[in-house]
C-alpha cells in the first residue's frame, strides 16, 4: 500500500514538497522509491546551487538505471541531506522522512500551484497505472 | 506496423559512440527523433565505465593507455564493460510508446526478448536471470559480466549478454552488449590493478560466456546484427527503416564529442552532467 502523507505537495516526476514558510524540503515519494528498486548511487547539488522548477537537479542510480530528478519548485538550495549520500538505501526505507534529498528556499510560492495534493497525486499515479 | 529507425551496424571510437548515442537520446527527450536501434563495434577497443563508477577505482588506467584502450564514460548505469570481441546495441525511445511502459524492468524484460530471440536464431539457447545479483559472483565488483542482473541473459548459467539504461524527460536509452568471444584475462586486466592471475580468469569464466562458447564460428558483427534487427522488429511489432543521424543530431554529437566524452573531466570525474555542455 502506497503512502501518499496529507501535509506534502507532489509533482507528476514524483517527488514530493513540504512547505515550511519559503523554504521547501524535497524528497522522493513512495511511489516514486517503489519504481525505481533499489536505490545504488545519487548525485546531489552543492549548498547555493540554483535549481528550476520542472528541471533536473540531481540523478540516482538503481537497477542499472540513471534517472534525473526533477525539481517540483525553483530556488536556492540551502541544505543538503549528507546523511542520505553515505546510505542511500534510506530513499527506499523511509522517503519522507530522513530520506529527504535538499531543501530549497523557494522566491515564487505560485510555483506550488503546479504541484498536487496527496488525493491529485494519488489519482495521477492510478492512472499512470492504468487503473483508473 | 510503425516506422522506426535503424542505423546501421558500423565501427566508430568510443567517445563517438557515446556521442551519436545521446545526441539520438536528447532528441527523443525533445520528441524531435524517432525510436533508434543502432548496432556497434569500437575501434580502437575500449572500456566504459558506467556513469557513476569511479575511474581511478574501477580501471587499470596505465594497462588501458600501453594497450591503445580508450577510456569513455557512458550516460548509462551499471558497471565496467571491456569492449573487444563483442557487438554493443543502443535502443531509444520515448518511456510511453508501445510496447513500453513507464517502469525501469519492463524495458529490461521487452529489450532482453528481443536479444533472446535473437541469440536464438543463431543457435544459442538462453534464459532471462530472474533475479539481480549483487555479490556472490565469480569476478570483480567493477565487472559488469560479474554478476547478473533481472531479466539479464544467462547462457547455461553464465551472463552473454549486459545492459544498461538512462532514463530523462520521458525517454530512455538502453544498452547492451553481447558478448561474441570472451578473454577472461584482458576483461581482467582493465579492472583490476595487478596482472590477472589464472585463478581470477577462471573464476571469472565460470560467470560469464560468449557467442563462441555455443557456435563454432559466430558470424561477423554485421550479420548478426542483421539478425537481432529482426527479431526487435519481431517482438516490438514494428519495422525498422535505415537511417542516419539527421543534421540536428548530427550538430549535438559533435558539440558532445568536443565538450563532454573526449574530455577528461566528464570521463574522469563525471563532473559535466547531461545537459551541460
Amino acid at each position: 500500500m502506497m503512502v501518499f502523507p496529507d501535509d506534502l505537495l507532489y509533482s507528476r516526476e514524483h517527488t514530493w514538497a513540504r512547505v515550511d514558510g519559503n523554504l521547501v524540503t524535497i524528497g522522493i515519494t513512495d511511489y516514486g522509491q517503489d519504481k525505481l528498486g533499489e536505490v545504488l548511487n545519487l548525485d546531489l547539488p552543492e549548498v547555493d546551487t540554483y535549481v528550476e522548477q520542472d528541471e533536473p537537479f540531481g540523478t540516482i542510480e538503481s537497477a542499472k538505471t540513471v534517472t534525473e530528478l526533477i525539481s517540483p519548485v525553483s530556488g536556492d538550495v540551502v541544505r543538503v541531506n549528507d546523511d542520505i549520500t553515505e546510505d542511500v538505501g534510506i530513499i527506499n526505507s523511509d522517503p519522507y522522512d530522513t530520506g529527504w534529498l535538499i531543501v530549497v528556499e523557494v522566491k515564487d510560492a505560485s510555483e506550488l500551484d503546479n504541484l498536487l495534493d496527496s488525493t491529485e497525486y494519488n489519482d495521477y499515479v492510478l492512472g499512470e497505472e492504468g487503473l483508473d | 506496423m510503425k516506422d522506426w529507425r535503424i542505423i546501421p551496424y558500423g565501427t566508430f571510437s568510443a567517445f563517438e559512440n557515446m556521442a551519436m548515442d545521446e545526441a539520438v537520446f536528447r532528441g527523443n527527450q525533445q520528441g524531435t527523433s524517432p525510436p533508434t536501434l543502432r548496432f556497434y563495434d569500437w575501434q580502437p577497443s575500449a572500456v566504459s565505465l558506467g556513469y557513476f563508477q569511479v575511474l581511478e577505482a574501477e580501471i587499470n588506467v596505465s594497462y588501458c593507455r600501453e594497450n591503445n584502450i580508450d577510456i569513455v564514460r557512458r550516460p548509462t548505469g551499471g558497471k565496467a564493460v571491456f569492449h573487444e570481441d563483442d557487438l554493443t546495441y543502443s535502443l531509444v525511445s520515448r518511456e510511453n510508446i508501445p510496447p513500453f511502459s513507464p517502469g525501469i524492468l519492463g524495458t529490461y524484460l521487452i529489450i532482453s526478448r528481443c536479444i533472446l530471440e535473437g541469440i536464438a536464431d543463431l543457435g544459442v539457447r538462453a534464459e532471462m536471470a530472474e533475479e539481480s545479483r549483487s555479490s556472490g559472483g565469480e569476478g570483480p565488483a567493477s565487472h559488469c559480466f560479474s554478476f547478473p542482473s533481472r531479466y539479464e541473459l544467462l547462457a547455461d548459467g553464465r551472463k552473454i549478454c549486459g545492459s544498461a539504461q538512462t532514463r530523462s524527460n520521458g525517454a530512455f536509452l538502453q544498452h547492451g552488449s553481447l558478448l561474441l568471444r570472451f578473454d577472461p584475462f584482458k576483461a581482467l586486466s582493465v579492472v583490476t590493478q595487478n596482472a590477472a592471475s589464472e585463478e581470477q580468469a577462471s573464476l571469472l569464466k565460470k560467470s560469464v560466456t560468449s557467442l563462441r562458447d555455443h557456435i563454432a564460428d559466430p558470424a561477423d558483427p554485421a550479420h548478426i546484427a542483421g539478425i537481432l534487427t529482426a527479431s526487435f522488429e519481431k517482438v516490438l511489432q514494428v519495422q525498422f527503416v535505415e537511417g542516419r543521424l539527421t543534421e540536428e543530431e548530427e550538430a549535438v554529437k559533435d558539440g558532445l564529442l568536443q565538450n563532454k566524452y573526449r574530455t577528461d573531466i566528464w570521463n574522469r570525474s563525471g563532473t559535466v552532467r547531461m545537459n551541460n555542455y
